[in-house]
């Protein structure tokens, strides 16, 4: 007789073991952004008349816009997980979809503000580009790939769920939500840095 | 000997799903709400509170670390309810605080080691 072995979850614990290994993930990527926030905060502390400036010089409504995106593509992803879960798949449809049109709602925001950026000069290489710029362009640059990143497996679930078989795995979609939320968090952090937090020193001239 | 009869099995038969508890969609609701009130009071923490120009440096740390605050209870809540971390295992949760914590810890005390000198 064979005993069935089921190497989905651990034995004790019962936790999806890709679960586990999406936050493992999630804590080496965190430590990925701990590098660019850690320079960060060193140059800007060295540098506050620049950072003043190009903090300046960023659209924070667009940026808020952004943040109500995100928190509320988070919302939608928990609810599509809940009824996955619950095997209503017509809500999860929605949710789902829901969230990846939060997606490209954020990129195409993102599309607008590097527009802007572009017409005025302050790409690498451009005029009036400064070392807030390249810590601007890569922390954002970073973050919408990880938003790419998270709509690519989201939209195959989607798809997928309108197949013979459906997508039956809650797991799964649960651990992509973790992703997403973490690409949620990251923004919590990128928001008020580089668009809010105007040194102090430069302050009194721009606010 | 037996041989295991399925090595790749990824059903989530026996598995404990996250929302395995009660209804979570309140939480939810409360978490979503509470994420929009503080992204506001972000914005107007930056732009409506002003600190003496005479303050200098210490008013800079002071603007900064309530925004690092106000990150941190909205982390804290994303990662509580939306990730689950509430309804986990023990295990899972001590494996996330570690590497949070840390990035809390470098993000505090670079921002006041690092303007030590400027203070004195």
């Amino acid at each position: 007789m064979s005993a069935a072995l089921n190497l989905s979850h651990e034995p004790v614990t019962k936790v999806f073991h890709g679960k586990v290994a999406m936050w493992a993930f999630l804590a080496s990527e965190l430590m990925f952004f701990s590098g660019f926030f850690g320079t960060f905060i060193v140059l800007r502390n060295t540098n506050y008349a620049t950072f003043g400036e190009g903090s300046a010089h960023l659209s924070w409504p667009l940026a808020l816009v952004n943040t109500f995106i995100l928190i509320g593509s988070s919302l939608t992803m928990a609810l599509c997980i809940y009824n996955l879960e619950k095997h209503n798949v017509k809500l999860f449809r929605l949710f789902m979809g829901l969230t990846i049109m939060g997606g490209f709602g954020f990129l195409i925001v993102k599309y607008i503000e590097y527009s802007a950026k572009w017409h005025d000069g302050l790409f690498p290489g451009q005029e009036h580009h400064t070392i807030f710029f390249s810590f601007y362009f890569l922390m954002t640059g970073f973050h919408a790939l990880h938003v790419v990143g998270g709509m690519i497996p989201m939209a195959f679930m989607f798809f997928k769920s309108y197949t013979k078989k459906g997508y039956p795995y809650p797991a799964k979609v649960e651990t992509l939500g973790l992703y997403w939320h973490f690409v949620d968090l990251m923004w919590i952090f990128i928001f008020p840095a580089l668009y809010l937090m105007i040194p102090y020193a430069a302050a009194g001239a721009h606010h | 000997m037996p041989l295991p009869a399925l090595i790749t099995d990824h059903s989530t038969e026996n598995l404990i799903m996250s929302n395995d508890h009660a209804n979570p969609i309140p939480a939810y609701m409360r978490v979503f709400y509470a994420l929009c009130i503080f992204t506001i009071l972000t914005v107007a923490a930056a732009k409506m509170l002003h600190f003496p120009e005479s303050w200098g440096t210490p008013g800079d740390i002071l603007h900064v670390s309530i925004g690092i605050v106000i990150a941190v209870i909205k982390v804290i809540s994303v990662m509580y309810i939306f990730m689950h971390l509430k309804f986990d295992h023990p295990m899972l949760r001590f494996f996330v605080y570690v590497p949070v914590f840390l990035f809390f810890v470098m993000s505090f005390t670079l921002n006041f080691l690092e303007k030590w000198h400027y203070i004195r």
